[in-house]
């Protein structure tokens, strides 16, 4: 019995300490094969020293300060491929399983038919504040993951879109619709 | 009256006593001496120690507080550049972070109203 009560209290610990840990992405054998790729890791202490560089006076620099004020971590990895099947599609399912805990949800998950193009959102959330934000971005050629710990505004995040020069997305093979907000 | 008299003689002798004395106390004490054995040299080892060394020191103590000085204002300086440096890095690194992430949103969300325009 006394056994029993330890086990159970072992599993509740280990499962607290799971929601609350960071998602862990492993995609470093990938950065050889890659054409190009970008990898960036930011603990809180990084994004600070980011907030002390960036300037609240210009107005690019100011929106970027004031979405990373509230973050933790922002982890990054994406890589673009000289050609098609560089990239496994089962290399991000370790990053989804994590992605399948509780506090985790997927509130955008699209894909075409071969499954060869993916985007996928999720979010975590705490007494209905988004306090953390996954995006796996899948493509022939690119593959591109996101991990954002804190508290996001993600519509301010969204809005970044067509400053410091990213011009306006559209969709490969696809028409692209008029742009709504 | 002659017992005045012999009392002026008996103090006149007594006075030249005195003055006799004192002559030859000063001439003992102003009589030329010569110094010492090794008193020139003493007096020469002595002026070369105390007059020269002193601020000789002084210059040293005066080096080594620049010195350190100096140091401190370059470790001072080369710390505040690599934080500076370390900064912009992190910096320029956040905005090309938040750059993906937009842009990977806005993707999304493009393939989510196309697809929703389109069923």
């Amino acid at each position: 019995m006394t056994f029993r009560t330890f086990t159970l209290l072992m599993v509740s610990f280990a499962l607290a300490a799971r929601s609350t840990a960071q998602i862990q992405i492993n995609l470093d054998s990938l950065a050889s094969k890659a054409k190009e790729s970008v990898e960036i890791t930011l603990d809180s202490s990084m994004l600070k020293m980011a907030s002390n560089f960036l300037s609240s006076e210009k107005s690019d620099d100011a929106k970027v300060k004031s979405l990373i004020t509230g973050l933790k971590a922002i982890t990054v990895r994406s890589f673009k491929f000289a050609q098609e099947g560089q990239y496994r599609p089962g290399d991000l399912q370790p990053i989804r399983a994590q992605l399948r805990a509780p506090s985790w949800s997927k509130i955008v998950g699209v894909d075409d038919k071969d499954g060869r193009r993916t985007s996928e959102i999720y979010t975590k959330t705490d007494q209905g504040k988004i306090v953390g934000v996954a995006i796996l971005s899948a493509e022939p050629k690119e593959l591109s993951v996101v991990y954002i710990e804190g508290t996001i505004d993600l519509a301010g995040l969204a809005n970044l879109g067509g400053n410091f020069g990213i011009p306006p997305i559209s969709i490969p093979d696809q028409k692209k619709p008029k742009g709504k907000e | 009256m002659v017992s005045g008299a012999i009392a002026r003689e008996a103090d006149a002798a007594g006075r030249g006593n005195f003055s006799m004395n004192m002559e030859d106390q000063l001439r003992e004490t102003l009589r030329r001496r010569d110094p010492t054995v090794g008193f020139a040299e003493r007096v020469a080892a002595r002026a070369q120690s105390g007059h020269r060394a002193k601020p000789v020191r002084r210059l040293r103590g005066l080096w080594a507080a620049s010195v350190l000085a100096l140091a401190a204002a370059v470790v001072l300086t080369a710390t505040s550049l690599w934080q500076r440096a370390q900064e912009e890095r992190a910096g320029r690194q956040a905005v090309l972070a938040l750059r993906i992430a937009s842009e990977k949103l806005s993707q999304a969300r493009s393939k989510v109203l196309w697809r929703t325009e389109n069923q």
